[in-house]
């Protein structure tokens, strides 16, 4: 919430004042310089955006460096209420959300953000190790877009990813 | 309790048994009934023997005294001089019945007599106009007796005429008579039977009767009046001069008050037809039988009381039946409750059983594809991205080989909880000492204690004797334990291991003052996959079977395990292992 708010005041600060520093910015919203660059290069990077998440670190990290590969803007979450958080602060082009996260689970966080009007058009890929048709009927009613079962194809994965950008282009 | 339908029950029973006492009772009148006709007619039959016999006795006495007065009547030479006066006298004297004894001449008049006293010589029946049975015997030829007469001096008596014959000439007749006084002082005997007895002549006139209050001539129907049944006809059979035995009623205002038993036999004196009765009331049969209507009574009560007595028993038998009837029902559906409690209790056992089986089954496929998830992506981008850099390519691979270790630890970790589960884990035991066992461990937790930098303390004194177990599955122990303490514990926390003699058991304590748990949680802590919160193994990368598989090898040898923990304080895990009972074995 704080990012998002931070990037809102940035671009209005930028559009009231044509030309204004970086160093201004930080000033008036009292941040350091650091984080005002960060914000304005993650709003200026349009590569599209993926949100992982995942508990499982060596899952996260290492379908992170194949998808970054892909030339995706990864960002990863670990638990159901960072889940939230960063949807609200990167609003990823897509979402790869693990079932068994901590916190709020995956089924609850596919209800929050396909019940809110903002983030409904979020398409959401389903990962689980689970391999239940109750499960993913489950998922699919619950909105997401697609339902892939851990161990998976990579090149599935990414053409999986590539259908729904598209789709979601058009 | 009686309910509504055994009160029913009861009052059939009841029914019956009344009825059983009834038919008793039924029984016991009608034997009384016919035990006392059968004693009636043997009464009866007795009295008409008596009264036969008093009759022929009379009969024969008043026929015996004529008899004597005939012998001397047939004369064959002649009336004596004396005019019979010594064979009167002799008679008299054999006969010793006759009130006096006489002759009357031809002519009618009277000529002697004995005793000389009461006769009264020289009276002429004809001059008196009292010839009439003089001339009657002289007519017939046969023995003549009147009907009681009153005699001149008062009393009565029946005067017997017997026609005195020489040849076939008439010469007179003897004249005897018979006092009636003297007649009843012989055969009326005083007795204190109730027994009564009357004797009536042809007509039905009285000539006795037993209570002696009757006019002369009187019929004897007439004592009662209208007050009899049944008496009428007896008398009728009487003038018949039958014998036999008859009943008939005394009636007081038209109702029965006395039965009468009657016996009647006939006395035949010449021309006098007279009939002799006995009777007595037929209460004397009852005075008779008293004693058997007693018995049979008693007899009939003892049977009723049996009845009862019987049917009470039978009554207390069926309802201590029922009651424990009533008791074992109440037993078994509390014994089927209980059973069909269990049985629930079972189900609901086994269906929670099958679904810790089910989420085991899904939590260990997790656990298995999850490093399966990284290995595989890592894999395929290695493949696929031949350009990538260097550090990258060794991150991939450090993912690979660590998630395969995470796989065979996973497999080795299911493999201990399957053969502790099916108690196929084999146990090398031998004599093992704690401390070597308590280094080992340390020496291979080396680099997590060093990363976490714990404080080992090891309190275990030199003289704890050696426990009996298997070396590596105590190391195993030991690993898990530590390691779960070092997970749960922040850095530079302490970690203790202690140990002491506890009767024939070691007892081994591990100790860290790390984050703890909950009451709850620690309940939970040797549950398959039991993850206090479901990152936490993961976040300090256990597979969440460590110390189920700890608690399995500690039972499987006869310890015990426990746990005790304090939030944000930390846990003690306490064990206990047999210890060495002989040294020389080690």
């Amino acid at each position: 919430m704080q990012a998002e708010n931070i990037g809102g005041k940035i671009l209005s600060l930028m559009e009231e004042n044509p030309g204004i520093t970086v160093k201004m910015i930080s000033e008036k919203l009292s941040i350091t310089v650091n984080q005002v660059e960060k914000v304005l290069d993650s709003m200026s990077d349009t590569r599209q955006k993926i949100l992982i998440v995942d508990d499982e670190m060596d899952a996260l990290v290492s379908l992170k460096v194949a998808l970054e590969a892909e030339g995706y803007n990864v960002v990863e979450a670990k638990d159901g209420h960072e889940v939230v958080d960063k949807v609200y602060s990167e609003l990823p082009d897509v979402i790869l959300l693990d079932l068994m996260i901590p916190g709020i689970d995956g089924f609850e966080v596919c209800r929050l953000l396909k019940s809110d009007e903002m983030y409904r058009h979020i398409p959401i890929i389903m990962l689980t190790a689970r391999n239940e048709v109750d499960d993913k009927v489950e998922g699919i009613e619950l909105g997401a877009d697609d339902y892939v079962t851990k161990p998976f194809n990579l090149k599935e994965l990414k053409a999986r990813i590539k259908m729904i950008l598209r789709r979601q282009d058009i | 309790m009686w309910n509504r339908k055994s009160k029913w029950n009861l009052l059939l029973f009841a029914a019956i048994v009344l009825l059983l006492i009834s038919s008793i009772f039924f029984l016991w009148m009608k034997t009384n009934i016919e035990v006392r006709s059968v004693v009636e007619e043997q009464y009866q039959n007795q009295q008409l023997l008596l009264t036969r016999h008093i009759a022929g006795t009379i009969e024969q006495t008043l026929n015996e005294r004529v008899s004597l007065l005939e012998v001397i009547a047939k004369t064959d030479s002649g009336v004596p001089e004396d005019n019979f006066k010594s064979d009167i006298k002799s008679v008299y004297d054999i006969a010793g019945l006759f009130y006096v004894v006489e002759y009357v001449a031809e002519n009618g008049t009277i000529v002697s007599g004995y005793p000389e006293e009461y006769v009264p010589l020289g009276l002429n029946l004809h001059e008196n106009d009292v010839s009439y049975a003089f001339e009657h015997v002289n007519d017939t030829g046969d023995v003549y007796i009147t009907d009681p007469l009153k005699l001149m001096e008062g009393n009565y008596g029946s005067f017997i005429w017997v026609p005195v014959y020489e040849g076939d000439i008439f010469r007179g007749a003897f004249i005897a008579i018979i006092k009636e006084s003297d007649l009843k002082d012989r055969y009326v005997v005083e007795s204190n039977s109730s027994s009564y007895a009357y004797l009536i002549d042809e007509r039905g006139r009285i000539l006795y009767e037993g209570n002696q209050n009757y006019e002369r001539g009187a019929l004897y129907v007439d004592i009662f009046g209208s007050n009899v049944s049944g008496l009428q006809e007896i008398i009728a059979e009487q003038i018949n001069g039958s014998e036999g035995n008859g009943k008939y009623f005394l009636l007081e205002n038209e109702t029965i008050y006395e039965e009468k038993l009657v016996s009647y036999s006939p006395i035949n004196w010449y021309n006098q037809k007279w009939s002799l009765a006995l009777t007595s009331p037929s209460s004397e049969v009852d005075r008779l039988i008293v004693s058997v209507y007693l018995k049979l009574f008693i007899v009939a009560a003892v049977s009723a009381l049996f009845i009862v007595f019987v049917s009470s028993f039978v009554v207390i038998i069926l309802f201590n039946w029922s009651k424990s009837l009533e008791k074992e029902v109440g037993e078994k559906t509390q014994e089927l409750k209980e059973s069909n409690e269990s049985l629930r209790a079972a189900n609901t056992k086994l269906k929670e059983l099958d679904r810790l089986k089910t989420e085991f089954l899904s939590i260990v496929s997790h656990e298995l594809k999850t490093p399966l998830t990284a290995m595989r992506t890592s894999s395929e981008f290695l493949r696929e991205s031949d350009e990538c850099s260097i550090p990258v390519r060794r991150q991939m691979l450090d993912i690979i080989i660590r998630n395969i270790d995470r796989q065979s630890r996973m497999v080795d970790d299911l493999l201990d909880v399957s053969r502790i589960e099916s108690n196929r884990m084999k146990y090398h035991k031998e004599h093992v000492n704690v401390v070597e066992a308590v280094h080992t461990s340390l020496e291979m937790l080396s680099t997590v204690l060093k990363e976490k930098n714990m404080n080992v303390l090891v309190e275990i004194p030199d003289s704890l004797p050696s426990v009996y177990t298997d070396r590596d599955k105590l190391v195993q122990v030991f690993i898990n334990l530590l390691n779960n303490a070092v997970k749960f514990s922040k850095k530079n926390g302490t970690v203790r291991v202690s140990a002491q003699e506890d009767d024939d058991f070691i007892e081994i304590s591990v100790s860290d003052n790390g984050i703890g748990m909950s009451g709850e949680e620690f309940e939970k802590v040797f549950d398959k996959f039991y993850q206090i919160d479901s990152t936490s193994t993961r976040k300090v990368g256990g597979s969440g079977l460590g110390l189920s598989i700890v608690k399995g090898i500690i039972e499987g040898q006869g310890g015990t395990i426990s746990v005790t923990s304090e939030q944000d304080k930390g846990s003690t895990f306490v064990f206990t292992l047999k210890k060495s009972m002989d040294e020389i074995d080690g």
